[in-house]
């Protein structure tokens, strides 16, 4: 606490030294988050959050964060490092990208870092997330788009100089956090520094069920990164990125590993163009590396004295990408391509202690394994009468490979070999908007985007990857997946009223990636504490459904308020269920018209606020409710999931110009909860909760 | 010309009748299958094991307890009697007894076994060279079988732990354990001294083991390890004589090994 008390003090004396220069700037406190891009006419679900939605919120991992997004979830496996899902399409399946085209490919086979947490929440100027395969242009999307967009120093007219900083303070977990960061420049040369660090204990669950539970989800992480900016002539700018993530002693109760190191680095280099001649509009190109170091094991588990593991992994990616902004009257054409050269290896180290002897086995999990991929995109929008259309198409040629030695063949059936896989992907998306009244939108998307199968999924060998308590295989050979999924949204904008939106959609997946048990007698799992082995494979088809309503107040009163609910139903036609007697398969039937696992259930979120003091001082109560999840998968053993209610207070007080504060309470009556698709504890039958009652308080400082 | 046509019309017309008699395939008959069940059944002198209790006396005179016993049965091989074999591998191929898991007093097989006179059941005793690899267990119980590298590396093939009174009436324990073996230079037993190993494991045809299968019915059929042959026949086991433990005693191994051709029979079939 007394460390926390003088980094805090710290960071306000050197906020307060830079006082000097302070300019115009001044924090926005956005009191009310419009979850929905209820304003924009695009023929599908955008959701854009802003920096000043994001100023004051209790954000310990960005992935936790978009769980607030109406039928956004995340799939939990420790304290942080949540991973989001889009109406029940996951990983992969979403194209998750940083500053509009930065891909970092995540080190951990078990997925304890995902994309979404190689940027801290303090570092964000925005979220973009788009629900269905209709955003082609950042790569091939199957289920949705999830953009990340940092923080970018600008120009100035004259040199200025500018500083942020944030500490944040939770109970339950004792976590905190500090951030900074430095900014300015000139007319020609601009720059930022941050630097962040986040300390956190282990959290207790709610005890509204007569007792809480302490979970090892405890985590230490520290960034920092710089970008500079050079404008050598008008409406001409070039930046160069530099960003290092690191996580230490990341536990995962829900995984049979810990994070014991992960080490990402980020470097980019933009170059952007606007009002290059009368036609084109403008020109963005950029390139990128990211490289993760990801070292994880079992010594924070119990059975570390006989049984060691420890996996390390190297991932890499390098890529780029150019586009063109063109405009003939009402025409507005984006043209494109870009490329990614992804290459990940890595190992696993099994030692025994047994008997007074030690064995020590290793074995890969991924061999210098490759995945190219390089894509041709195209957007077009034009205006015509009262109607607007929006069109977009791509190619993509994918192609993998690995140096595995692995070859898996029983009675003639090929499980795993090592051959190359090649495919053409062509994804479109084709949407109209027609305002039928004023302010009164009806928008019909249809899109197929196609999707090749992950690193994972084609070349993983023998790692609980699932939900499930099961090793996973991976499948050289498997399809890609094709999302073909319609949207039809209904908008309405007024100025008194406020704004509500309706949609619903279908999806239909072709080759959807699933995955079949396989017998022990073809290959036995290397992961303790699991029941067998799976391997990835297509399934034919499955289906999508879902609906999703929003309601926000006007902007223009003192009060406000919002309501949104969201539901997903995922079924699939065909499936085998194995029968397990006593531990052991012995027989299978075939099911139809199972539910998906992993499908989150139907929740709504409640809230209301009110601006005293001219906005200065804003409280906002929500109330979120989530239903049971009882429509789940039989053929997974997937057990259900009961539902909930939570009531979350806050208060954000602009308290002079430079400094704001947020406090709050979340999970109010300490309800011991969790969602749907939180993993089971490893070894166990049991969920990992969600945090009981968390009280927090950050504090702000801009100048 | 026009009866040309008519000819040639009622010729291939003709020929596509019988063509078409011609190639139908009889349809093949639609194969059945049953289930089966193994369970597996503990005596000592023909009643059942009454473990942790000093009640025993072996051919060589001595007084024993058994404690635990776990092993591995793997490639059950059922010969049916129009000669065709049908090998159990669909899901699992090693099977592991316990007599301390009650769910592992039994095996319900995953595979469809098809419908037929079956005259007798085989299997190795045991893991073969070829599958019993280091580290392919990973969970409890089976880990626990692991057999250390250093001395052949793979796991027991069996693990009987027990007690027994030695020639001064003292008890001592024994760990009759059958596992890869070793041979060693001058015979003396050093790790260092290794200079072969020997797969021990070993075939076992069930006598009195024929029964049918019928077609969606589960044929239930016991196996008996009846524990006191392991000691004497052909060979009297003298646990005064190879003391506590066999692991790396390849005579003494040896010796059980060949004594475990009449350790198993078949019970009851149902």
């Amino acid at each position: 606490m007394k460390k926390s008390l003088f980094i805090l003090v710290g960071l306000l004396g050197f906020s307060f030294v830079l006082k000097a220069q302070i300019t115009q700037d001044t924090i926005k406190l956005t009191p009310f988050e419009v979850r929905d891009s209820i304003l924009k006419k695009v023929p599908y679900l955008e959701c854009k959050i802003l920096k000043e939605q994001l100023d004051g919120e209790d954000i310990r991992d960005v992935g936790d964060y978009l769980r607030t997004i109406p039928n956004v979830s995340g799939v939990r496996k420790g304290g942080v490092s949540v991973d989001p899902v889009i109406r029940g399409f996951k990983f992969s399946q979403l194209n998750v990208i940083l500053d509009g085209g930065v891909r970092v490919e995540n080190g951990c086979p078990n997925r304890m870092d995902p994309v979404s947490s190689h940027v801290e929440a303090e570092d964000i100027e925005n979220i973009e997330v788009v629900k269905g395969p209709f955003m082609l242009k950042y790569g091939p999307a199957l289920g949705g788009v999830i953009n990340l967009v940092s923080k970018k120093p600008h120009p100035y007219e004259k040199f200025e100089i500018h500083a942020d900083a944030l500490y944040g303070f939770e109970t339950n977990w004792n976590g905190q956090r500090e951030h900074i960061s430095v900014y300015g420049g000139n007319k020609k040369i601009y720059f930022l520094l941050t630097g962040g660090y986040r300390d956190y204990g282990n959290y207790q669950s709610g005890n509204s069920d007569g007792h809480d539970t302490t979970f090892n989800s405890s985590f230490r992480k520290y960034n920092y990164g710089a970008k500079l900016g050079y404008s050598p002539k008008k409406n001409h700018s070039i930046m160069l990125s530099y960003n290092e993530i690191h996580g230490r002693d990341v536990l995962y109760p829900a995984l049979p590993m810990d994070e014991k190191s992960d080490d990402t680095r980020m470097i980019a280099l933009d170059y952007n163009v606007v009002d290059l001649s009368s036609i084109i509009k403008s020109l963005d190109v950029k390139i990128y590396y990211s490289d993760v170091d990801h070292v994880m094991d079992n010594s924070h588990r119990a059975g570390w004295d006989s049984k060691q593991m420890v996996s390390v992994v190297d991932a890499s990616n390098i890529g780029g990408r150019a586009e063109m902004g063109m405009q003939i009257k009402k025409h507005k054409i984006f043209v494109g391509l870009d490329y990614e050269n992804i290459y990940k290896d890595g190992a696993r180290t099994m030692t025994m202690l047994m008997m007074g002897t030690t064995t020590v086995k290793k074995a890969n999990l991924w061999k210098e394994a490759k995945t190219q991929n390089i894509g041709l995109f195209a957007e077009y929008k034009t205006l015509f009468s009262s109607w607007e259309l929006d069109a977009a198409l791509r190619l993509d040629y994918n192609t993998a490979n690995s140096e595995d030695t692995l070859k898996l063949i029983k009675n003639e059936v090929e499980y795993f070999n090592d051959l190359p896989s090649n495919y053409l992907n062509f994804s479109f998306s084709l949407g109209i908007t027609k305002e039928i009244a004023s302010g009164l939108y009806v928008s019909l998307a249809l899109g197929r985007g196609t999707c090749s199968p992950n690193m994972l999924e084609r070349f993983i060998k023998l790692m609980s990857v699932g939900y499930d308590n099961f090793d996973y295989l991976g499948n050289p050979q498997l399809k890609p997946e094709k999302n073909n999924e319609a949207d039809l949204t209904l908008k309405y904008v007024n100025d008194k009223i406020g704004s509500f939106y309706l949609n619903g959609f279908y999806s239909y997946v072709q080759d959807y990636i699933g995955a079949v048990m396989l017998p022990s007698s073809v290959i036995m799992p290397q992961t303790a504490g699991v029941l067998g082995v799976k391997q990835f494979i297509n399934v034919k088809s499955v289906g999508f459904t879902g609906v999703e309503f929003g309601y926000t107040t006007a902007e223009k009163y003192k009060w406000g308020g919002s309501i949104v609910a969201a539901y997903t139903y995922g079924y699939i036609p065909t499936v085998t269920k194995y029968i397990v007697t006593g531990g052991s398969v012995t027989g299978d039937t075939v099911l139809k018209n199972d539910a998906l696992s992993e499908i989150p259930p139907l929740e709504t979120t409640v809230s209301f606020f009110y601006k005293f003091l001219k906005g200065k001082l804003v409280p906002k109560i929500s109330a979120r409710i989530v239903a049971d999840q009882r429509h789940v998968s039989e053929a997974s053993y997937e057990p259900y999931t009961p539902g909930f209610a939570l009531l979350n207070f806050s208060v954000k007080y602009n308290i002079v110009k430079y400094v704001s504060v947020a406090a709050g309470v979340n999970n109010m009556f300490d309800r011991a909860y969790y969602e749907h698709l939180n993993r089971k504890i490893i070894g166990t039958t049991g969920k990992l909760y969600e945090p009981g009652r968390v009280f927090y308080i950050n504090v702000n400082v801009k100048i | 010309m026009k009866s040309k046509f008519l000819l040639l019309s009622a010729f291939f017309a003709l020929y596509g009748l019988y063509g078409c008699k011609d190639k139908q395939i009889e349809p093949e008959p639609a194969k059945e299958y049953g289930k089966v069940k193994f369970n597996f059944t503990h005596l000592v002198d023909g009643l059942p094991l009454d473990k942790d209790t000093m009640i025993y006396t072996n051919a060589a005179g001595n007084n024993y307890e058994v404690d635990q016993l776990m092993y591995f049965i793997s490639d059950v091989t059922l010969h049916n009697s129009d000669g065709s074999t049908k090998l159990i591998d669909g899901w699992k191929d090693i099977n592991y007894v316990d007599i301390d898991l009650p769910a592992k007093l039994s095996w319900s097989v995953y595979d469809d076994i098809p419908v037929g006179t079956y005259n007798s059941i085989s299997f190795t005793f045991g893991i073969s060279e070829a599958k019993n690899i280091t580290m392919m267990y990973v969970n409890p119980p089976e880990v626990n079988m692991m057999w250390p590298s250093i001395l052949g590396g793979g796991y027991h093939y069996m693990m009987m732990n027990g007690k027994w009174k030695d020639t001064a009436n003292v008890i001592q324990n024994f760990a009759f354990h059958l596992g890869i073996g070793q041979l060693y230079h001058s015979n003396v037993i050093n790790t260092d001294s290794i200079y072969a190993f020997v797969q021990n494991y070993f075939n076992v045809e069930l006598p009195n083991s024929t029964f049918t299968i019928e077609k969606d019915k589960t044929r239930q059929i016991e196996i008996i390890m009846n524990i006191d042959s392991w000691f004497k026949t052909p060979y009297v086991y003298d646990h005064n004589y190879w003391g506590s433990g066999i692991m790396q005693n390849q005579p003494a191994m040896q010796m059980a090994k060949d004594n475990g051709f009449d350790v198993f029979t078949t019970g009851l079939i149902q």
